[in-house]
Parts: C-alpha cells; structure tokens; sequence
C-alpha cells in the first residue's frame, strides 16, 4: 500500500523537481517501503504511456471547408469594421476639433464666441450621434451588465450636457459655462470611446 | 508536391488561402489531437479546431518566426480550448446540464498502437476537466507547471495539484 502523504512527493520525486535533501528522504522510504515501490513503478509506466501516446489523430471530416468559410466571412466583417472605426475617428476628431475651439475663444472676442458656441455645440450633435450608431450597432458585442453600466453613465453625463446647454442659452458669452459644457461632451466622448474599444476587442 | 514551410507562412501571412490551407494540412492532425484529448468529445474538439485555425489567420501578422509554427500554432490552440471551456463554464453556471456518460468512450478517431495505449486514452478522456487539462499538458505535451499556469490562469500550486490528482485517478483506472 502507498501512503496518502507521500503522493505528492512520489510525484514530485518521479519528475526529478524535489530538492536534494527530500529526494535522499523519499530514496531512504523507498528502500523500505514496497508499497511506494510499486507506486512509483507505477507512475514511471503511467507516465511513459502518456509521452508515447500519437501525437496526431485525424479529424473524422475534412474541416477546411468549413474554416474558410469563417475566414471569408471575418474578411467581409473587418472590412465592414474598417470602415466603422474610420467613421467612429472622424466623429472623434469633430468633437476633439470643437472643444479645442470651444477653449481657444479668445475674451476679446465674445460675438464670435457665442457663434462658435453654436456651432461646436451642432459639431457635438452630429458626431455624438454617428458615435451613438456605431456603438448601436456593435453593442450586441457588450455583455448585457457592460450595457447597463454604459446607459446609466450616459444619462447622467446626458443630463449634465442638457443642463449646461438651458443655462448656455440664456447666458452665450459665459466661458465659465462653456468650459462646462466642454467638459461634460468631453466624458460623453470618453464613454463613448471606451465603450465602442471595448465592443471593438 | 512539398512546399516549404517558411515560404508557406510568408505567403499566408500576405492574405494566401491556398498557403494556408497547406499549413492547416500539414498541422490539422496535431492541433486536433490536442483539442481532443483536452476536451474528450470529439464534436468539440472540430470546433475547436476550426477556431484554433481561424484564430490562427487572424493572428498570423503577429508571428515573427521566434519560435517554431507549430510550437506557435499549439500554444495558441491551447489557448482557444482554455478559454472555451472558461466560457462554456460561465453557460453552464446559468444552464443545468445533464451528465453525459457517452464521453467514458471517447475519444472517437483515435488510433493508439496498443489495447494499453486505448485503455489510457478513456481513463484520460474519463478525468475530471481540470485534472484531464493539466495531464495532457504536462504528460502528453510536455508543457511545463509556470507554462500551464499561465495558459489555464490557475496557480503553479494547482497545476501540480492537478496533475497528482489525474495521476492517481488513472492509476486507479487502469489497475481495475
């Protein structure tokens, strides 16, 4: 019989990973012990027969057919995502562009402020949107949880920016409000960015 | 006609189906082999098969030749077959399944030498998954206790654990 303690170390001495002063300790019960003997007599044939064990089998059916197919098929589907990322970086780029002018209105110049104003806030708009429908389209890719998370931080962020946009309206030349404005688009963008990388990966 | 290797994953690597298609010849024995032995039933292991390919064009860009193809080509099926049955974990976690006696008699398609070879194929294949995984690693493929711990994203411990527990469970198997 072996002994349910020395099953680790009759392992351990069999692949040769045991320090020298335990590997003299296992060869000195060895010499007294028939039962591990025989447990490690059994382990070098077990493990014998596993390295010898062929190292191919053939698939019952040729599986070529169908893994290119697949690989077609991710062809279409990466061309399709190319295009995708490239609409999602021009989306990016708008917003990046529109809050670098929405900051670099200079103070002298307020008319033309509250105009770019306007117009950075009509940039967000739209590529907010085409960032939206990209992430439509790819969110069946987020885990149900992921998804969840998104939609909640959206709607705060969303509320911020609807917020600042009431208070933009009757105020236009304050840049306090603006650089608000700015920074709630700035997390929308982040989340969206983040959430169309992670669908992405 | 025998093409050689190198240039087959050059012209692979530049978009080449038809050189592909001979790598996958050339590997489609071993690959499965693997995937079988680490999944015991033999309609997964073609899935995995197919995906460890797939997987395998995909990423073929990111070989630069700092190993062998096929040493390259069996970590990254490994991979496919860890991380598969991680996430058939998840499934099951939130679907009961029913045990399925029939796997004591695989794998299918196997052609051992011996009735030895046959008997340590089904005790193999009848392992708990976690101690069969380690086994065949260790054992069949030769892949090292930090090797597999990394692949399989356990501890060194287990895998050692592991691979004691799969020992004495087909120790047990074959002197019945």
């Amino acid at each position: 019989m072996t002994y349910p303690h020395m099953d680790a170390q009759l392992n351990e001495y069999m692949d040769g990973t045991l320090a020298a002063r335990d590997r003299a300790s296992v060869e000195a019960h060895l010499a007294e012990c028939a039962g591990c003997r025989t447990a490690v007599a059994e382990l070098r044939a077990l493990v014998a027969g596993a390295a010898a064990l062929p190292k191919t089998i053939e698939p019952g059916r040729d599986l070529w057919a169908t893994i290119e197919t697949q690989i077609r098929q991710r062809a279409t589907w990466n061309v399709q995502r190319f295009w995708r990322g490239a609409l999602a970086a021009a989306a990016m780029l708008v917003l990046a562009v529109g809050i670098y002018r929405l900051f670099r209105v200079p103070r002298s110049d307020f008319r033309v402020g509250e105009g770019q104003g306007w117009a950075v806030q009509a940039d967000f708009d739209r590529a907010s949107d085409e960032l939206s429908r990209i992430l439509a389209v790819e969110r069946e890719r987020l885990r149900p949880e992921t998804v969840a998370l998104l939609e909640r931080n959206l709607a705060v962020i969303d509320s911020a920016i609807a917020q600042s946009r009431a208070v933009l309206a009757r105020d236009p030349a304050s840049a306090e409000l603006r650089r608000f404005f700015a920074a709630a688009a700035r997390q929308k963008v982040e989340l969206l960015r983040w959430a169309a990388r992670v669908a992405a990966s | 006609m025998h093409s050689d290797p190198t240039d087959l994953i050059h012209r692979a690597q530049q978009g080449d189906r038809a050189a592909f298609e001979a790598l996958y010849r050339a590997h489609a024995g071993r690959v499965y082999a693997l995937c079988l032995r680490l999944t015991a039933d033999a309609a997964q292991a073609e899935e995995r098969t197919q995906d460890a390919f797939v997987r395998a064009w995909e990423r073929l860009a990111t070989y630069r030749g700092e190993s062998a193809f096929s040493s390259w080509l069996y970590r990254l099926t490994v991979n496919e077959v860890l991380l598969g049955r991680r996430a058939e974990r998840r499934r099951e976690q939130r679907v009961v399944t029913t045990a399925d006696p029939a796997a004591l008699e695989r794998p299918r398609g196997a052609d051992p030498t011996s009735g030895r070879a046959l008997d340590l194929e089904r005790a193999v294949a009848a392992l708990p998954p976690g101690a069969r995984e380690v086994f065949v690693l260790h054992d069949v493929e030769g892949y090292r206790h930090q090797e597999i711990a990394a692949l399989a994203g356990i501890a060194v411990g287990t895998s050692k654990a592991q691979l004691f527990r799969a020992r004495r469970l087909l120790r047990e198997a074959l002197n019945r």
